[in-house]
């Protein structure tokens, strides 16, 4: 016996189970704070691997794309399947995009508004691919603001226009004999641009309402587009032209202005033609900011303010 | 005293070690509202091959290039071209691979191994 039991002078056996925790060889772990310490490790270790350094973004799925880049999904989900005319991968590519809303094809008409709203479809290559969603979302029965801002039976999708810069040719040497100088010379004519035209059926007529001198409205071309009865016309293409672009906008895209207003930014040294392509003649002469001053002296560059009327 | 510092400390370094297993292995942070260069390989590739698709519709260069500038990608003739090649390396379909071909002939980078795509009429609707 021990001398503890020696000591205490208790045999029963009872008494020996209870002795038996003091008497067992201790070990170096508490299992009890172990397990404290495994709990508080994982949430530490989870802390860290999510909020301190989280796994590189890499590997993304077009359903964690922001708003903006979902859309630009979208817009190449429905320009492919304009040339394959698969529904199924079309609409399976929509679903994978877990778009808001559950009606894929609902959204792509919501998406095409928001396009259109946000000036997107400014440009020829925007407002095609807008025009091949509202074919997509139409044939499905369905429908959206686009459907307004941009009538079906507005214009036809214009073309990419494919612009061939002449070479220059080098003027030929001077002749040795002199030519006399006389009124007959032909005078230097300002640069013409050679624009290739759809068919004109030329139901608008251009007409130039002012030029005017505004600092914060600088260097602008502002176009209404009205019908025979005044009635302003939104969802009208316009496009303005100078020697190295385009750009084509519409009408009504800026609400707050007039369903018949579209605008447009000049840039100093430039000149612009514009026209309502397929709908009316360039404009006869070229439209340039040039500087002027403004009622309280202040420099400026002229604005025009155009309307197009059905002749 | 020591009992307790060596078991919370030998506690602590095996919860981490499963912390971090659980936050970066089986359950790592899923992003959202991620810009579009982060997108993974494959779907660069199907969106590339989309917007390749597109240039076959409607001829649009710039418009196909402004389309893949959201793939954060520099030099986008460069890209295009070894999308291209990747595609005929990995013989993926051809319909793809003649859409691709397509654009980057537009795009100035017409290759030796391409050339044979350029001559492929793709069948209506395909």
């Amino acid at each position: 016996m021990s001398d503890y039991e020696n000591y205490s002078g208790k045999t029963s056996e009872a008494r020996l189970r209870q002795r038996s925790r003091y008497t067992r060889p201790r070990t170096y772990i508490s299992w009890s704070w172990l397990i404290v310490g495994v709990a508080l490790g994982i949430v530490g270790g989870v802390f860290f691997a999510w909020n301190v350094a989280p796994v590189e973004e890499f590997d993304t799925v077009p359903r964690q794309l922001r708003m903006e880049d979902r859309a630009n999904y979208v817009v190449a989900v429905m320009l492919d399947y304009n040339i394959t005319n698969d529904l199924d991968t079309a609409l399976q590519r929509l679903i994978d995009l877990n778009l808001p809303g559950d009606d894929p094809i609902q959204q792509v008409a919501e998406i095409a508004c928001d396009l259109v709203s946000t000036g997107y479809a400014s440009s020829s290559s925007g407002l095609r691919a807008v025009r091949v969603m509202m074919s997509f979302y139409q044939n499905l029965e369905r429908s959206g603001c686009a459907d307004e801002l941009l009538p079906a039976n507005s214009t036809p999708l214009p073309q990419v226009v494919q612009i061939t810069v002449p070479t220059p040719t080098l003027a030929p040497p001077a002749s040795k004999t002199p030519t006399p100088i006389g009124p007959d010379l032909p005078t230097a004519t300002a640069s013409s641009f050679q624009i290739p035209t759809s068919t004109n059926s030329r139901q608008f007529e251009y007409f130039v309402q002012s030029t005017f001198c505004d600092v914060e409205l600088t260097a602008l071309i502002e176009v209404r587009v009205f019908d025979f009865d005044g009635t302003p016309l939104p969802g009208q293409p316009i496009r303005v032209r100078w020697n190295s672009g385009e750009s084509l906008f519409f009408t009504g895209l800026k609400p707050e202005r007039g369903a018949e207003y579209a605008d447009f930014q000049m840039e100093q040294g430039r000149e612009y033609l514009i026209e309502m392509p397929g709908l009316s003649d360039p404009s006869p002469t070229p439209l340039s900011a040039e500087p002027c001053n403004t009622e309280t002296g202040q420099q400026a560059l002229r604005s025009y303010r155009i309307v197009f009327r059905p002749n | 005293m020591s009992r307790f510092f060596i078991s919370i400390i030998i506690g602590l370094v095996i919860g981490a070690i499963l912390g971090l297993f659980l936050g970066w292995v089986q359950f790592p942070v899923e992003f959202v509202n991620s810009p579009a260069s982060s997108l993974t390989t494959r779907y660069k590739d199907e969106y590339t091959v989309m917007i390749a698709n597109g240039y076959r519709g409607d001829s649009d260069v710039q418009g196909a290039i402004e389309r893949l500038r959201i793939l954060g990608i520099e030099n986008v003739p460069v890209y295009v071209q070894e999308t291209a090649e990747r595609y005929i390396t990995n013989s993926r379909v051809v319909e793809d691979i003649v859409a691709l071909v397509a654009l980057s002939n537009a795009l100035g980078r017409l290759t030796p191994i391409m050339e044979p795509y350029l001559e492929i009429v793709a069948p209506e609707g395909q």
